[in-house]
Protein backbone atom coordinates (compact mmCIF):
# COMPACT_ATOMS: atom_id res chain seq x y z
CA UNK A 1 0.00 0.00 0.00
CA UNK A 2 1.26 3.43 -1.09
CA UNK A 3 2.37 5.74 1.87
CA UNK A 4 2.70 9.52 2.24
CA UNK A 5 4.51 11.10 4.76
CA UNK A 6 5.21 14.62 4.82
CA UNK A 7 8.59 16.11 5.45
CA UNK A 8 8.64 19.92 5.83
CA UNK A 9 8.32 20.99 1.79
CA UNK A 10 8.50 17.83 0.46
CA UNK A 11 6.09 15.12 0.27
CA UNK A 12 7.55 11.59 0.34
CA UNK A 13 6.02 8.73 -1.63
CA UNK A 14 6.55 5.11 -1.05
CA UNK A 15 5.28 3.52 -3.77
CA UNK A 16 4.82 -0.51 -3.43
CA UNK A 17 3.90 -1.18 -7.13
CA UNK A 18 0.29 1.15 -6.90
CA UNK A 19 -0.77 4.22 -7.99
CA UNK A 20 -0.51 7.48 -6.39
CA UNK A 21 -2.10 10.89 -8.26
CA UNK A 22 -0.22 13.83 -7.94
CA UNK A 23 -0.26 17.23 -9.02
CA UNK A 24 1.22 17.42 -12.50
CA UNK A 25 5.38 18.50 -12.90
CA UNK A 26 5.30 17.93 -9.10
CA UNK A 27 8.13 15.58 -8.62
CA UNK A 28 11.79 16.91 -7.86
CA UNK A 29 13.34 13.50 -7.46
CA UNK A 30 13.17 10.07 -7.05
CA UNK A 31 14.65 6.98 -6.12
CA UNK A 32 13.71 3.53 -7.74
CA UNK A 33 11.66 2.82 -10.60
CA UNK A 34 9.04 4.99 -10.67
CA UNK A 35 6.85 6.43 -13.75
CA UNK A 36 5.25 9.06 -14.63
CA UNK A 37 2.57 9.95 -17.01
CA UNK A 38 -0.43 12.43 -17.37
CA UNK A 39 -3.50 11.13 -15.77
CA UNK A 40 -5.66 12.41 -18.54
CA UNK A 41 -8.69 14.86 -18.83
CA UNK A 42 -10.63 13.29 -15.97
CA UNK A 43 -7.75 12.79 -13.59
CA UNK A 44 -9.04 8.93 -13.70
CA UNK A 45 -12.23 10.01 -12.12
CA UNK A 46 -13.78 9.28 -15.36
CA UNK A 47 -16.11 11.58 -18.00
CA UNK A 48 -18.48 12.69 -16.10
CA UNK A 49 -15.94 14.52 -13.25
CA UNK A 50 -14.26 15.81 -16.18
CA UNK A 51 -16.86 17.63 -17.36
CA UNK A 52 -17.64 18.58 -14.11
CA UNK A 53 -14.43 20.04 -13.41
CA UNK A 54 -13.86 21.97 -17.01
CA UNK A 55 -18.27 23.53 -16.10
CA UNK A 56 -16.67 24.59 -12.43
CA UNK A 57 -13.16 26.07 -13.46
CA UNK A 58 -11.62 23.91 -10.73
CA UNK A 59 -8.59 23.39 -12.41
CA UNK A 60 -6.35 20.19 -11.00
CA UNK A 61 -3.91 18.46 -13.48
CA UNK A 62 -2.92 14.97 -12.38
CA UNK A 63 -0.26 12.55 -13.29
CA UNK A 64 -0.31 9.11 -12.13
CA UNK A 65 3.03 7.82 -10.41
CA UNK A 66 3.36 4.41 -10.45
CA UNK A 67 6.06 1.63 -9.84
CA UNK A 68 8.01 0.86 -6.88
CA UNK A 69 10.03 3.39 -4.98
CA UNK A 70 9.97 6.63 -3.38
CA UNK A 71 9.50 9.88 -5.14
CA UNK A 72 9.81 13.23 -3.68
CA UNK A 73 6.87 15.94 -4.16
CA UNK A 74 6.59 19.65 -3.91
CA UNK A 75 5.64 22.59 -5.26
CA UNK A 76 7.04 26.38 -4.89
CA UNK A 77 8.74 25.56 -1.87
CA UNK A 78 4.91 25.27 -0.31
CA UNK A 79 4.49 23.38 3.46
CA UNK A 80 3.19 19.76 2.97
CA UNK A 81 1.23 17.65 5.18
CA UNK A 82 -0.75 14.72 5.04
CA UNK A 83 -4.71 14.26 6.22
CA UNK A 84 -5.44 11.01 6.52
CA UNK A 85 -9.45 9.78 5.66
CA UNK A 86 -11.17 7.04 6.85
CA UNK A 87 -14.90 6.93 4.61
CA UNK A 88 -14.91 10.56 4.94
CA UNK A 89 -14.78 13.70 2.41
CA UNK A 90 -12.61 16.65 2.41
CA UNK A 91 -13.99 19.54 0.90
CA UNK A 92 -10.27 21.32 -0.38
CA UNK A 93 -9.30 24.42 -2.65
CA UNK A 94 -8.24 22.49 -5.94
CA UNK A 95 -5.06 24.08 -6.25
CA UNK A 96 -3.63 22.78 -2.59
CA UNK A 97 -3.91 18.91 -3.69
CA UNK A 98 -0.48 17.77 -4.26
CA UNK A 99 -1.03 13.58 -4.00
CA UNK A 100 -3.91 11.44 -3.53
CA UNK A 101 -3.09 7.30 -2.64
CA UNK A 102 -5.36 4.71 -4.71
CA UNK A 103 -8.75 4.75 -3.05
CA UNK A 104 -9.74 7.80 -2.84
CA UNK A 105 -11.82 9.95 -5.47
CA UNK A 106 -11.74 13.02 -6.47
CA UNK A 107 -14.73 15.23 -7.00
CA UNK A 108 -15.97 18.73 -7.61
CA UNK A 109 -18.79 19.95 -5.72
CA UNK A 110 -20.98 22.70 -6.31
CA UNK A 111 -20.98 25.66 -3.60
CA UNK A 112 -23.43 28.02 -4.88
CA UNK A 113 -23.24 31.95 -4.95
CA UNK A 114 -21.84 32.08 -1.68
CA UNK A 115 -18.46 30.75 -3.21
CA UNK A 116 -18.56 33.10 -5.64
CA UNK A 117 -18.97 35.87 -3.79
CA UNK A 118 -16.20 35.19 -1.49
CA UNK A 119 -13.95 35.16 -4.11
CA UNK A 120 -13.39 31.24 -4.44
CA UNK A 121 -15.24 30.60 -7.17
CA UNK A 122 -18.47 28.70 -7.67
CA UNK A 123 -16.94 25.09 -6.85
CA UNK A 124 -14.67 23.21 -4.47
CA UNK A 125 -12.91 19.89 -5.41
CA UNK A 126 -13.95 16.90 -2.62
CA UNK A 127 -11.81 14.32 -1.66
CA UNK A 128 -13.71 11.12 -0.89
CA UNK A 129 -13.17 7.32 0.49
CA UNK A 130 -10.33 5.83 2.85
CA UNK A 131 -6.82 6.73 2.57
CA UNK A 132 -4.26 9.53 2.69
CA UNK A 133 -4.38 13.14 0.84
CA UNK A 134 -1.32 15.66 1.32
CA UNK A 135 -2.34 18.84 0.79
CA UNK A 136 -0.21 22.14 0.29
CA UNK A 137 -0.20 25.55 2.33
CA UNK A 138 1.45 28.54 2.16
CA UNK A 139 3.28 28.43 5.16
CA UNK A 140 2.94 25.60 7.72
CA UNK A 141 -0.54 24.08 8.09
CA UNK A 142 -3.01 24.72 11.38
CA UNK A 143 -5.46 22.61 12.25
CA UNK A 144 -8.67 24.05 13.92
CA UNK A 145 -11.74 22.27 15.60
CA UNK A 146 -14.68 22.85 15.15
CA UNK A 147 -17.18 21.49 17.64
CA UNK A 148 -21.19 22.05 17.99
CA UNK A 149 -22.31 25.29 19.56
CA UNK A 150 -18.75 27.00 18.70
CA UNK A 151 -18.92 28.45 15.09
CA UNK A 152 -15.33 29.35 13.59
CA UNK A 153 -15.11 31.50 10.86
CA UNK A 154 -12.35 32.29 8.70
CA UNK A 155 -10.85 34.18 5.93
CA UNK A 156 -11.73 32.74 2.92
CA UNK A 157 -8.36 33.32 1.05
CA UNK A 158 -6.57 31.29 4.31
CA UNK A 159 -8.64 28.31 3.68
CA UNK A 160 -7.21 25.24 2.84
CA UNK A 161 -9.45 22.10 3.58
CA UNK A 162 -12.33 20.82 5.96
CA UNK A 163 -13.67 17.47 6.61
CA UNK A 164 -16.37 15.95 9.12
CA UNK A 165 -20.08 17.14 9.47
CA UNK A 166 -19.88 20.70 8.77
CA UNK A 167 -22.48 23.08 7.08
CA UNK A 168 -20.80 26.31 5.24
CA UNK A 169 -21.97 29.73 5.17
CA UNK A 170 -20.55 32.84 4.18
CA UNK A 171 -20.63 35.85 6.42
CA UNK A 172 -20.73 39.52 4.98
CA UNK A 173 -19.11 42.34 6.97
CA UNK A 174 -19.70 44.78 4.22
CA UNK A 175 -21.22 48.53 5.55
CA UNK A 176 -20.54 51.81 4.01
CA UNK A 177 -17.26 51.69 5.41
CA UNK A 178 -16.28 49.25 2.77
CA UNK A 179 -17.92 50.80 0.07
CA UNK A 180 -16.29 53.86 0.56
CA UNK A 181 -12.69 52.10 0.64
CA UNK A 182 -12.16 52.55 4.49
CA UNK A 183 -13.54 48.63 5.25
CA UNK A 184 -11.36 46.43 7.54
CA UNK A 185 -10.19 44.47 4.61
CA UNK A 186 -11.91 41.50 5.85
CA UNK A 187 -15.84 42.18 3.92
CA UNK A 188 -15.94 37.94 3.66
CA UNK A 189 -15.45 35.16 5.89
CA UNK A 190 -16.25 31.57 6.23
CA UNK A 191 -18.13 30.37 8.81
CA UNK A 192 -18.58 26.93 10.07
CA UNK A 193 -20.87 25.41 12.20
CA UNK A 194 -21.23 21.90 13.44
CA UNK A 195 -18.37 19.09 14.12
CA UNK A 196 -15.06 18.53 12.43
CA UNK A 197 -11.65 20.00 11.02
CA UNK A 198 -10.60 23.12 9.63
CA UNK A 199 -7.38 23.30 7.72
CA UNK A 200 -5.89 26.63 7.50
CA UNK A 201 -2.92 28.34 6.00
CA UNK A 202 -0.91 31.64 7.67
CA UNK A 203 -1.60 33.85 4.07
CA UNK A 204 -4.14 34.99 1.88
CA UNK A 205 -4.09 34.46 -1.45
CA UNK B 1 34.24 27.28 10.23
CA UNK B 2 33.69 30.55 8.82
CA UNK B 3 29.51 30.20 8.27
CA UNK B 4 27.77 30.45 10.93
CA UNK B 5 24.25 30.40 10.39
CA UNK B 6 21.54 32.86 11.39
CA UNK B 7 18.65 31.77 10.64
CA UNK B 8 17.74 29.34 7.89
CA UNK B 9 18.20 32.35 5.52
CA UNK B 10 21.24 34.11 7.00
CA UNK B 11 24.46 33.17 7.60
CA UNK B 12 27.27 35.11 8.80
CA UNK B 13 30.67 34.82 8.05
CA UNK B 14 33.80 35.90 10.17
CA UNK B 15 36.28 37.53 8.33
CA UNK B 16 40.35 37.47 9.66
CA UNK B 17 43.22 38.90 7.40
CA UNK B 18 44.50 35.48 6.38
CA UNK B 19 40.75 34.12 5.63
CA UNK B 20 38.99 36.39 2.90
CA UNK B 21 35.45 35.18 1.59
CA UNK B 22 33.87 35.48 -1.25
CA UNK B 23 30.43 36.35 -2.05
CA UNK B 24 27.44 37.30 -4.42
CA UNK B 25 28.11 41.03 -5.27
CA UNK B 26 24.95 42.91 -3.52
CA UNK B 27 24.69 39.78 -1.04
CA UNK B 28 25.83 41.84 2.54
CA UNK B 29 22.92 42.66 4.71
CA UNK B 30 24.88 43.95 8.00
CA UNK B 31 28.72 43.98 9.17
CA UNK B 32 30.85 44.62 12.42
CA UNK B 33 34.63 45.25 12.42
CA UNK B 34 36.80 46.61 9.59
CA UNK B 35 35.56 45.11 6.26
CA UNK B 36 36.16 46.07 3.04
CA UNK B 37 34.44 44.82 -0.04
CA UNK B 38 36.11 44.63 -3.56
CA UNK B 39 34.88 43.13 -6.71
CA UNK B 40 36.02 40.14 -8.50
CA UNK B 41 35.34 39.51 -12.06
CA UNK B 42 34.59 36.10 -12.46
CA UNK B 43 35.30 33.14 -10.30
CA UNK B 44 38.57 34.55 -9.24
CA UNK B 45 40.51 31.71 -10.94
CA UNK B 46 43.38 33.98 -12.47
CA UNK B 47 42.88 35.58 -15.83
CA UNK B 48 42.72 32.37 -17.36
CA UNK B 49 39.42 31.47 -15.41
CA UNK B 50 37.89 34.68 -15.75
CA UNK B 51 37.99 34.70 -19.88
CA UNK B 52 36.79 30.87 -18.89
CA UNK B 53 33.97 32.04 -17.05
CA UNK B 54 32.88 34.97 -19.40
CA UNK B 55 32.67 32.74 -22.35
CA UNK B 56 30.67 30.21 -20.60
CA UNK B 57 28.61 32.98 -18.82
CA UNK B 58 29.08 31.06 -16.18
CA UNK B 59 30.00 34.26 -14.05
CA UNK B 60 28.39 35.99 -11.51
CA UNK B 61 29.36 39.03 -9.79
CA UNK B 62 31.20 38.21 -7.01
CA UNK B 63 32.80 40.14 -4.19
CA UNK B 64 35.66 39.77 -1.88
CA UNK B 65 35.38 40.35 1.42
CA UNK B 66 38.43 40.94 3.54
CA UNK B 67 39.30 42.59 6.60
CA UNK B 68 38.82 41.62 10.06
CA UNK B 69 34.90 41.44 11.34
CA UNK B 70 31.93 39.26 11.39
CA UNK B 71 29.17 39.95 8.26
CA UNK B 72 26.16 38.69 7.52
CA UNK B 73 25.11 37.22 3.91
CA UNK B 74 21.71 36.99 2.36
CA UNK B 75 19.80 37.29 -0.84
CA UNK B 76 15.98 37.57 -2.02
CA UNK B 77 14.88 35.90 0.98
CA UNK B 78 16.35 32.50 -0.32
CA UNK B 79 17.35 29.67 1.79
CA UNK B 80 20.78 28.91 2.51
CA UNK B 81 22.40 25.66 3.23
CA UNK B 82 26.29 25.70 4.32
CA UNK B 83 28.65 23.03 3.37
CA UNK B 84 31.60 21.98 4.18
CA UNK B 85 34.21 20.49 1.37
CA UNK B 86 36.77 19.03 3.25
CA UNK B 87 39.50 18.60 0.43
CA UNK B 88 38.48 15.24 -0.88
CA UNK B 89 35.30 15.93 -2.80
CA UNK B 90 34.54 18.59 -5.16
CA UNK B 91 31.12 20.45 -5.35
CA UNK B 92 29.34 21.17 -8.61
CA UNK B 93 27.06 23.70 -8.78
CA UNK B 94 25.71 26.47 -10.87
CA UNK B 95 27.33 29.49 -10.46
CA UNK B 96 24.24 31.77 -9.93
CA UNK B 97 23.75 29.43 -6.38
CA UNK B 98 26.47 30.35 -4.91
CA UNK B 99 25.69 33.09 -1.93
CA UNK B 100 29.52 32.78 -0.59
CA UNK B 101 32.35 30.63 0.05
CA UNK B 102 36.18 30.38 1.13
CA UNK B 103 38.25 32.51 -0.56
CA UNK B 104 40.73 29.31 -0.85
CA UNK B 105 38.41 26.73 -2.45
CA UNK B 106 39.18 27.27 -6.22
CA UNK B 107 36.98 27.40 -8.81
CA UNK B 108 36.52 26.49 -12.27
CA UNK B 109 34.21 26.30 -14.76
CA UNK B 110 33.30 22.72 -16.56
CA UNK B 111 32.02 22.29 -19.61
CA UNK B 112 29.26 20.02 -19.96
CA UNK B 113 29.66 19.17 -23.20
CA UNK B 114 32.86 17.11 -22.71
CA UNK B 115 30.55 14.34 -21.92
CA UNK B 116 29.97 14.60 -25.55
CA UNK B 117 27.29 15.51 -27.15
CA UNK B 118 24.80 14.58 -24.89
CA UNK B 119 26.02 16.73 -21.97
CA UNK B 120 25.55 19.59 -24.23
CA UNK B 121 21.76 18.42 -24.92
CA UNK B 122 21.26 18.14 -21.24
CA UNK B 123 22.35 21.99 -20.75
CA UNK B 124 20.71 23.32 -23.49
CA UNK B 125 17.54 21.47 -22.66
CA UNK B 126 17.40 21.83 -18.99
CA UNK B 127 18.38 25.54 -19.36
CA UNK B 128 21.14 25.10 -17.09
CA UNK B 129 23.77 26.41 -19.41
CA UNK B 130 26.64 24.08 -20.96
CA UNK B 131 28.48 24.93 -17.98
CA UNK B 132 28.51 23.99 -14.37
CA UNK B 133 31.18 25.78 -11.60
CA UNK B 134 33.05 23.41 -9.77
CA UNK B 135 34.72 24.10 -6.46
CA UNK B 136 37.33 22.21 -4.60
CA UNK B 137 39.86 22.67 -1.75
CA UNK B 138 38.98 22.88 2.09
CA UNK B 139 36.51 25.25 3.19
CA UNK B 140 32.69 25.64 3.21
CA UNK B 141 30.17 26.78 0.72
CA UNK B 142 26.98 28.94 1.19
CA UNK B 143 24.39 27.64 -1.52
CA UNK B 144 21.26 29.11 -2.51
CA UNK B 145 17.88 27.20 -2.80
CA UNK B 146 13.96 28.40 -2.87
CA UNK B 147 12.64 26.17 -0.28
CA UNK B 148 16.15 24.78 1.39
CA UNK B 149 18.13 21.87 -0.33
CA UNK B 150 17.80 18.61 0.66
CA UNK B 151 20.36 15.87 0.78
CA UNK B 152 19.62 12.36 -1.39
CA UNK B 153 22.53 9.41 -0.63
CA UNK B 154 22.91 7.96 -4.10
CA UNK B 155 24.63 4.57 -3.49
CA UNK B 156 26.55 2.59 -6.45
CA UNK B 157 24.11 0.08 -8.34
CA UNK B 158 21.30 2.39 -7.66
CA UNK B 159 19.93 5.56 -9.79
CA UNK B 160 18.37 8.92 -8.64
CA UNK B 161 15.98 10.67 -10.97
CA UNK B 162 16.03 14.53 -10.13
CA UNK B 163 13.96 17.34 -11.89
CA UNK B 164 16.03 19.85 -13.55
CA UNK B 165 14.74 22.86 -12.40
CA UNK B 166 15.09 21.67 -8.48
CA UNK B 167 18.63 20.29 -8.96
CA UNK B 168 20.89 22.54 -7.03
CA UNK B 169 24.43 20.55 -6.88
CA UNK B 170 26.13 17.45 -6.21
CA UNK B 171 29.28 15.86 -4.80
CA UNK B 172 31.19 12.62 -4.72
CA UNK B 173 31.49 10.46 -7.84
CA UNK B 174 28.28 10.99 -9.91
CA UNK B 175 27.47 10.84 -13.21
CA UNK B 176 24.49 13.42 -14.22
CA UNK B 177 23.15 12.55 -17.26
CA UNK B 178 20.01 13.76 -19.13
CA UNK B 179 17.13 11.49 -19.60
CA UNK B 180 14.07 12.43 -21.84
CA UNK B 181 10.39 10.64 -21.92
CA UNK B 182 9.16 12.63 -24.26
CA UNK B 183 5.70 10.39 -25.62
CA UNK B 184 2.72 11.09 -27.30
CA UNK B 185 1.27 12.38 -24.71
CA UNK B 186 3.59 15.42 -24.66
CA UNK B 187 3.28 16.22 -28.15
CA UNK B 188 -0.85 16.79 -27.24
CA UNK B 189 0.22 18.80 -24.16
CA UNK B 190 -1.31 16.15 -22.19
CA UNK B 191 2.01 14.78 -20.66
CA UNK B 192 3.06 14.30 -16.54
CA UNK B 193 5.12 17.80 -16.85
CA UNK B 194 7.73 15.23 -15.93
CA UNK B 195 9.59 14.90 -19.31
CA UNK B 196 13.08 15.69 -19.07
CA UNK B 197 14.55 13.81 -15.74
CA UNK B 198 18.37 14.07 -14.51
CA UNK B 199 19.59 10.52 -13.65
CA UNK B 200 22.51 10.33 -11.00
CA UNK B 201 24.25 7.20 -10.65
CA UNK B 202 27.10 6.61 -9.07
CA UNK B 203 27.90 7.26 -5.38
CA UNK B 204 28.22 10.80 -3.55
CA UNK B 205 25.22 13.00 -2.37
CA UNK B 206 22.89 15.09 -4.53
CA UNK B 207 21.30 18.60 -3.26
CA UNK B 208 17.49 18.82 -4.58
CA UNK B 209 15.41 22.10 -3.55
CA UNK B 210 11.81 21.97 -2.47
CA UNK B 211 10.75 24.13 -5.84
CA UNK B 212 10.91 24.26 -9.66
CA UNK B 213 11.68 27.82 -9.37
CA UNK B 214 14.89 29.50 -10.98
CA UNK B 215 15.51 32.76 -9.46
Amino acid sequence: MASLTADGRILNVDLHGDVVRAAQGSMVAYTGNVDFKGAGMGGGDGFRAALKRKAAGESLQLMECSGSGRAYLAVDAQYVSVVDLANDTLSVESESVLAVTPGLKLDVKFAGLGGAMAGQGVATTTVTGTGQVALLSDGPMIRLEVVPGQPLVVDPQAFVASSGQLSTSIVSGVSWRSVVGEGSGEAFSMKFDGSGLVCIQPAER
Amino acid sequence: MPFETVNSKVVRAQVTPQRAVLARRGAMLGLTGEVVFRPVQGQGAGVGGRIGAALASESNAMMATTGSGSVLYGFRGLHVTVLDLDGREQLFVEADRLLAHDADLQTSVMFLGSGGLRGAVRGAATGQGLFTTQLSGVGAVALLSHGGAFPLQVSRGESVGVDPQAYVGHTGQLDVDLKAKVGWRDAVGKGSGEAFQLQVTGSGTVYVQASEKKF
